[in-house]
């Protein structure tokens, strides 16, 4: 039994810290302070993704179809491998198609004297004539606990132990400060992985995503340095490279320890490699639970797609392209229509 | 009618890439296709775009299938912008001097010419491509067809298209200077700010760039993501960090575009600020 505590949190307060997430080390930090040392010691705590709440539609692949009301605020049932990451994708592909997506899923910016931080909350208008002429949209924050494998009398963790926790620049201030509002157990090893299991079946490689960033080099003593898995193997093709590089984008971020900040090299999220290994479930799990060092802060996280799947759901193939002039002339000369 | 139609398909010139700057002139008063004009300020206007470049373009911003009205209550063809929320242009001579501006940016013959124009003009970006989507950019949606129409003429599929990003060079908001840039590729450039600038071309030639995917989709996010190298120093500045995690974002090629050209304009990345600093200890990596 492999149990993952997945954790939603709403963002109560204007956000300064890491902009692409609250790192996994904020969110340790945090609740380190809170629990005792049994817990801090076996404790792993993931990058926190955010998102917006918004009416949705399951993505394709999810295990659920259709119409979901508004997602966003509350946790999705999960019942195969693809629902984890529901909130875990920046595009958030579960937002509609029919609104404004984009402007739901970008962050409200507020300058703080000069400094820019993410608001909870982003305002809409509407006309006049309605009842309420603006209309919101809150932001959460969506994380997950674990303890590694093998069972665990950590988990869960309660819910007051969570709630009124403050991450990123100025919470001394009462900035970043997230409360819960829905949290999950979910079983890594009954979860259904068939979709992955019959694409690695077929022809064609599965991919591998980087959703948060891979630690090659830290300068965290103690920590050894990692190269790149050999299971990851970049697809020239996809890419143009300038000479001397490798097609893997690299990124210099920091560790910041009891007041000491501690060089990271990573490879950086967001990027997909085609899979070279042979297990796919296996990975597909340790890569939930992360791989690499500082994996226990989040870093290392990387989710399995089966081959040919597209990203982009509604993908439709491509219309052969129709001389639609020519075609409606034909229609009215030959058929009556 | 379907005749002239047929025989000015197979024609092949400059025609086609200066008909691409004017095929959207109705769009500035919020007109569909139908109801559009066929001359302004004596140059045929609103002509069929060939090769599907229009239509591509118009897939990577706007989803498949009949538009309806995504903002209550915003059904007027001025761009909304996603980094203030408000209109994208409040400046109220940009209203008044619509005509002379519009008539600028589509009287000259000379395609190169064109292009510069788009590229450097404000009063485009002003304008979306619909009143259905009010976040998407009129400036970018033609600049992305003009690009995908002169890949296409040379046999580029989109398929074969990148998405190549380099550092802007001497960067100046006049025409004349795009056309005597090294940066700015005729055409191809659809992007050109003071940090940096972007490319839609089917021969990157070694410069950083990743695919477009094999279909026209809403797809920028994912694009961006995947670039293997940034035009700019995400190491370097908190702002650089935000601009990119927004990208990551945003899936409307358009509404990406102009986003970068609005958070550029706004925050100055480029330059340095307060949020150049090393970070506070809760900022972490």
């Amino acid at each position: 039994m492999t149990v993952i505590q997945q954790v939603l949190f709403e963002l109560d307060a204007p956000y300064y810290g890491h902009p692409y997430a609250v790192t996994g080390h904020a969110l340790f930090n945090a609740i380190a302070r809170r629990v005792g040392e049994p817990v801090r010691r076996d404790l792993q705590v993931s990058h926190g993704v955010f998102t917006p709440k918004e009416f949705a539609e399951y993505p394709r692949e999810h295990s659920q179809s259709g119409y979901a009301g508004k997602l966003g605020g509350s946790l999705p049932d999960v019942e195969a491998y693809e629902d984890l990451f529901v909130y875990r994708d920046p595009a958030q592909r579960w937002l509609q198609n029919g609104r404004p997506r984009d402007a739901h899923n970008v962050h409200p910016v507020q300058s703080l004297g000069g400094r820019l931080a993410f608001a909870p909350e982003c305002y809409f208008g509407r006309p006049p004539e309605t009842r309420n002429s603006k209309r919101s949209v809150s932001w959460y924050l969506q994380c997950y606990l674990h303890t590694g494998r093998g069972p665990s009398d950590c988990l869960p963790l309660d819910e007051s132990v969570l709630d009124g926790l403050r991450v990123g620049g100025g919470r001394n201030y009462g900035l970043g400060e997230v409360s819960v509002t829905d949290t999950q157990l979910v079983d890594l090893d009954a979860l259904d992985y068939s979709r992955l299991e019959a694409g690695a079946a077929s022809s064609g490689s599965c991919q591998v995503e980087l959703v948060s960033p891979y630690v090659l080099e830290s300068g965290f003593p103690g920590a050894d340095d990692q190269s790149v898995p050999w299971w990851w193997n970049v697809d020239q093709t996809a890419v143009s490279v300038p000479a001397g590089e490798d097609g893997l984008r690299r990124r210099e971020t920091r560790l910041a320890v009891d007041g000491d900040t501690h060089a990271l090299s990573v490879v950086d999220h967001g990027q997909i490699v085609a899979y070279a290994g042979s297990d796919v479930v296996g990975t597909a799990i340790n890569g939930v639970l992360r791989v690499g060092s500082h994996a226990k802060y989040g870093f290392g996280e990387v989710r399995l797609r089966p081959p040919q799947t597209d990203r982009v759901p509604k993908r439709r193939p491509a219309k052969k392209r129709v001389n639609w002039w020519r075609r409606a002339g034909q229609l009215d000369g030959g058929e009556g229509v | 009618m379907a005749m002239s139609e047929a025989t000015a398909d197979e024609e092949v010139g400059v025609d086609e890439m200066v008909g691409v700057y004017r095929h959207d002139v109705h769009k500035f008063r919020g007109r569909q296709h139908g109801s559009g004009v066929g001359e302004f300020a004596g140059v045929r206007v609103n002509e069929r775009v060939p090769l599907g470049a229009d239509a591509d373009a118009s897939m990577l911003s706007r989803p498949r299938g009949n538009p309806e009205q995504s903002v209550d209550n915003h059904a007027t063809p001025h761009r909304l912008s996603l980094v203030s929320g408000d209109r994208a242009v409040d400046d109220p001579r940009l209203v008044a001097n619509r005509r002379g501006d519009i008539e600028w940016l589509v009287t000259p013959s000379e395609p190169e010419v064109l292009h510069a124009r788009w590229l450097t003009s404000t009063v485009a970006g002003a304008y979306n491509e619909t009143v259905y989507y009010p976040y998407t950019s009129l400036q970018y949606h033609v600049l992305l067809a003009g690009a995908l129409l002169d890949n296409y003429r040379e046999g580029y599929d989109l398929e074969d298209l990148y998405l190549v990003a380099t550092e802007p060079g001497e960067f100046e908001r006049w025409p004349g200077a795009a056309q005597d840039s090294d940066v700015v590729e005729a055409f191809r450039t659809v992007l050109w700010t003071p940090a940096f600038a972007l490319h839609v071309t089917g021969a990157p030639g070694g410069r950083p760039g990743v695919r477009l995917g094999e279909r026209a989709v809403r797809s920028f996010g994912d694009v961006w993501a995947r670039l293997p190298v940034y035009p700019f120093d995400v190491g370097s500045g908190r702002r650089w960090r935000v601009l990119d995690a927004q990208l990551r974002r945003i899936r409307a090629w358009s509404t990406a575009l102009a986003y970068i050209r609005d958070f550029t304009a706004a925050y100055k990345p480029h330059e340095p600020s307060g949020d150049a600093r090393r970070p506070s200890r809760g900022e972490g990596p």
